[in-house]
């Protein structure tokens, strides 16, 4: 006879720990699931950002955590992709945008036509006929457009001040019925695959039939578990520094995140409501942290207000992020560093897989397997996706840089450029965050341009194809002209309380 | 713009023909010329007499005209397939092409109804599936388009007479420009260089020469198998049967939109109903059983007169380790095999044109497009096979060698994770490309009598009564509106009527249900 799990435990912090904890209480509550959160010091500061994917929407949509709310309360504001800017030597910045796969002609994808008449001699660059690219550029969106009938659907993603938004997800964890209890863990008792109980620095003793570790690279539980390993993929990542810092707010407010590459790593700029935060990562063979510091205003163009906060960056991952009773999440499960927005998109990956493979049986976790495997090939699917920024640099003479075009890439991804370089096709594998229209955008954006076009192009006649590539050019600009400004969008920020923090 | 690729296919029949008509039917000239070699010498193997919906996209796809293609091949409609004696003697199933019920509170049906068994009320997963319960009377209309309601829950694929349906393709892509020349293969010619293969040279001596060679010769696997030597990867150990008789037989009055599996001693029988007449087989391992034995079982039961002698056909389930390879793609039996127990046949070689359309390259070889070729047909065949796999191994037979065996051996480890995980919990894994939906897999699970031990938590988020209630409301709403519905019978003869069909009795209840 099975025994029903029936109480949970997550040890961690910040956004990892709070939207599990308010995840699994929102799902299992009314069933009889207890949660409490052994909550360890938050390691945010006030500059911290955390920006996100489209798809943190549909998480807070399941919460019932209102859009518009959210980004009231966390001086937050909308964004449509990321501009990537000094990537690629002397070529133009581009705008990932988040957009869905714009419909194609005769089956056939835009992309093929605009390969076709780009070898033709056009000159138009490809993000401007993504809807949701060319918004971005003109700072405008429409929240609640019926864009049933567009041909593509521009989504967006958003960026939170981090204090604030942890605040708020534990407001309503709090409120959904998750209890908390302070103070670091002293002993994990472990027996076999399964951990009895711990041990809190008060003395307190704390037993669950299930245990989730959300305490970001430290791993407080998952190191205890036997078995338990993490791999490193420095090799393809290269930055292991992050610095963090904040300036003044950007007006008129992008209705994008700017990415933009230097010499040892990336920069980016995260507008806020009411600052801009931003993001440093780098590589510490090549520049200390106070050497960043001072170059940031520089690179940045900005004054820095506030503190600045270095730390270290490990990407890599558990194979085994769920062994016996204990499951990691977040950073703990899949270290990143920020590019793209992946950070809390983890976190949000994790958890609902836990809540689709909640275990049945607190005496036998099976569904630890599945929760490995689709993790293990969602994680590898989205580091892919960034190295694939690194590798298509072309910053010439720069060691950081030339290192990370020459590098050997992870089978998947050198399979996948492979594919698009012969024909502009996405090979798409099980599992994948980002879609073919997402790989497209960065891999034109970057340069890997197609060698051949699909033949199917040429069942529409020439004429054909240019004029309908025109009719796309104007209906997007006459989409988007019709559409307000971002900053009309966004309610007067309410006055930021930390008082629950 | 390059220059058309000369096509030459080699082999008619179904994948030949599908192939030919493919090209043609999406690609225009300027894109390929397409001419197809066949010999009237050479019989047609033509064991796929049953589809799935995807042949319906096909047919769309390419601009074919559905009531015209049932009447030029005497179709009818199918709406899943009736096993039988599977699980365990006297067990019945039917695998649909629908889905059971509807989710409820955001968790798939199936967690609910674990959840009510093991509470007491052992509801028939059968019941909840529109188009098992329509099967039951033989009754058949097209799906709603409205997704809302109830009638729209399912889709249809055809059963038709493969050797009628090539002979309409034929005709189709020969009216659009494919190039047909009689003739028998009797040499192959290798590019020196790139060992590609350079032409074909036929019994009455003519060369011909092309881009890009499609081989549809079937088992021979002419130019996949014989010339370029590509290794066959055997999987007889997991799908021992290797022969089967088929016979036609008189039309009778069971006119079911279904087509029937029975398992057998050694195998498995299927009963495949026309309009002019009712198709039969016996799928069978030699291993575990005679050849005479078969025949006999075969003709011992038959509901209607035999109408010629069976015929032999024999096969080893694998599938070569390329599909393409060089610049020749093997498409059908000459890339590989897997018995018609879920009428794939004819879907893998759909998956291989549209694929190979959707890959059409401009030099006659890429070897990424062959790869990414190769990378999806590939998934098709591993995930079909262990479809396949579970209906033999899901088994509590203990009449006969064949059952032990299959119940007993080592299958593959993507089938036993599948297996371990259904069996604890009901998760189905869906996948992005591939065979089969989860729907697909929970009939054959549940119908092979492995029910889950455990449902999805979230499930308790709902009342118990309510959930009953809703429960019993939705099988009511399937069996009112299924009565609604007009039979199979009418149906084909007020849509697609063939010159040929049959006029059986005008029964309405299936014989002995």
């Amino acid at each position: 006879m099975s025994r029903p799990v029936n109480t949970v435990v997550v040890v961690g912090r910040d956004a990892a720990a709070w939207l599990t904890a308010f995840g699994l209480r929102y799902a299992f509550g009314r069933t009889g699931v207890a949660v409490t959160v052994v909550e360890l010091p938050s390691m945010l500061s006030p500059v911290d950002v955390y920006p996100s994917l489209p798809t943190l929407g549909g998480l807070h949509g399941l919460l019932g955590v209102d859009e518009r709310e959210a980004v009231a309360a966390c001086a937050g504001v909308y964004c449509l992709g990321q501009r990537f800017a000094n990537w690629s030597g002397g070529s133009a910045p581009f705008v990932h945008a988040y957009d869905t796969q714009p419909i194609g002609l005769n089956n056939v994808s835009l992309l093929q036509y605009w390969v076709k008449a780009r070898g033709e001699g056009l000159a138009i660059a490809f993000d401007d006929f993504s809807l949701g690219a060319t918004m971005a550029k003109q700072g405008r969106i429409e929240l609640d457009a019926d864009v049933s009938d567009s041909f593509s659907r521009p989504a967006h993603g958003y960026q939170f001040d981090a204090v604030a938004y942890v605040a708020m997800i534990k407001q309503r964890a709090l409120r959904a019925g998750v209890t908390v209890m302070a103070g670091g863990v002293g002993a994990v008792k472990v027996e076999g695959e399964r951990i009895t109980s711990i041990t809190l620095a008060d003395g307190r003793t704390v037993e669950a039939d299930l245990f989730v570790d959300a305490s970001g690279a430290e791993a407080v539980l998952m190191r205890h578990m036997p078995g338990d390993g993490f791999e490193s993929w420095s090799r393809w990542l290269a930055c292991d520094r992050m610095l963090t810092a904040s300036g003044q707010r950007l007006d008129p407010l992008p209705a994008y995140a700017q990415i933009a590459a230097f010499q040892a790593g990336w920069i980016g700029l995260y507008p806020l409501q009411d600052r801009t935060a931003i993001v440093a990562c780098y590589d510490s063979g090549k520049l200390s942290d106070g050497e960043m510091l001072n170059t940031l205003p520089v690179l940045t163009g900005m004054r820095l207000q506030g503190e600045a906060v270095a730390s270290a960056l490990a990407p890599g991952y558990r194979p085994r992020p769920w062994i016996g009773n204990c499951v990691a999440i977040g950073e703990t499960a899949v270290a990143l560093e920020p590019l793209d927005a992946v950070s809390l998109h983890i976190v949000q990956t994790g958890l609902s897989h836990l809540i689709s493979f909640f275990p049945v049986d607190a005496d036998h976790m099976l569904e630890a397997g599945v929760y490995n495997a689709g993790l293990a090939r969602h994680a590898e699917n989205i580091r892919d996706f960034q190295i694939a920024h690194y590798r298509l640099n072309q910053r010439r003479d720069e060691p950081f840089w030339d290192r990370a075009r020459e590098m050997s890439l992870p089978p998947t991804l050198d399979y996948k450029m492979q594919l698009f370089s012969a024909r502009g096709a996405v090979a798409l594998y099980d599992d994948e965050a980002f879609q073919a229209s997402n790989w497209a955008s960065i891999f034109i954006g970057h340069g890997l341009m197609p060698r051949a076009y699909d033949p199917l192009v040429d069942m529409l006649a020439h004429d054909d194809q240019v004029m309908q590539l025109k009719r796309m050019l104007s209906f997007i600009a006459q989409e988007v002209k019709a559409m307000p400004a971002l900053e009309s969008q966004l309610r007067p920020a309410q006055p930021r309380t930390n008082a629950l923090y | 713009m390059a220059k058309p690729l000369d096509v030459v296919i080699v082999g008619g029949g179904t994948s030949g023909w599908m192939s030919a008509a493919a090209l043609v039917g999406v690609l225009k000239p300027n894109i390929c010329r397409v001419r197809l070699i066949e010999s009237d010498e050479i019989g047609i193997v033509g064991v796929g007499e049953a589809t799935l919906p995807q042949m319906r996209d096909f047919n769309e796809a390419i601009g074919i005209i559905e009531p015209e293609m049932m009447a030029a091949s005497n179709a009818t409609f199918k709406l899943g397939i009736d096993f039988r004696d599977w699980g365990f003697k006297g067990s019945r199933y039917n695998h649909p092409f629908g889905k059971h019920g509807q989710p409820l509170s955001g968790v798939a049906f199936h967690h609910h109804w674990v959840k009510a068994r093991q509470n007491g009320h052992a509801f028939d997963l059968d019941d909840f599936s529109y188009p098992i319960v329509a099967c039951r009377t033989n009754r058949f209309e097209f799906p709603a388009k409205d997704p809302k309601v109830i009638n729209a829950t399912y889709s249809y694929a055809y059963q038709f007479d493969a050797h009628l349906y090539s002979k309409y393709l034929r005709g189709f892509a020969e009216a659009r420009g494919v190039v047909r020349t009689e003739g028998m293969v009797v040499d192959v010619t290798r590019d020196g260089e790139s060992g590609n293969v350079a032409s074909v040279t036929l019994k009455s001596g003519e060369v011909v020469a092309g881009d890009l060679f499609i081989d549809c010769s079937g088992f021979r696997s002419l130019l996949m198998g014989q010339t370029l030597e590509v290794p066959f990867e055997d999987w007889s150990k997991w799908l021992p049967c290797d022969r089967a008789w088929a016979v036609p037989c008189e039309r009778s009055e069971d006119f079911h939109p279904y087509t029937r599996s029975t398992a057998r001693e050694g195998g498995w029988q299927w009963r495949i109903p026309l309009q002019h007449r009712t198709g039969n087989g016996y799928c069978f391992s030699s291993s575990f059983i005679s050849e005479d034995e078969a025949h006999a079982t075969l003709l011992a039961n038959l509901d209607g007169k035999a109408q010629a002698d069976p015929r032999m056909l024999r096969f080893k389930a694998g599938r070569r380790t390329h599909s393409w390879f060089k610049n020749c793609i093997g498409i059908g039996l000459a890339s590989g095999f897997l018995e018609p127990l879920e009428s794939t046949s004819i879907y893998l070689v759909q998956v291989a044109v549209m694929n190979l359309i959707r890959l059409f390259p401009r030099v006659p070889f890429d070897p990424v497009l062959a790869a990414e070729f190769n990378r999806l047909v590939d998934v098709e065949y591993d995930r079909v096979r262990d479809f396949l796999i579970l209906h033999y191994h899901a088994n509590s037979r203990d009449d006969s060698e064949l059952w032990r065996y299959t119940r007993n051996m080592e299958v593959p480890d993507s089938l036993k994770h599948k297996l371990k995980i259904f069996k604890h919990r009901g998760h189905i894994e869906a996948y992005k490309d591939g065979l089969f939906a989860p729907s697909s897999w929970l009939a054959v699970l549940v119908g092979q009598g492995v029910v889950p031990d455990g449902y999805e938590r979230l499930a308790d988020n709902m009342e118990f009564t309510d959930l009953i209630g809703r429960m019993e409301e939705l099988r009511g709403r399937i069996q009112t509106r299924v009565d609604a519905m007009p039979s199979h019978d009418d149906f084909v003869r007020d849509y697609c009527p063939s010159p040929s069909a049959v006029t059986a009795p005008p029964a309405r209840v299936e014989v002995g249900a």
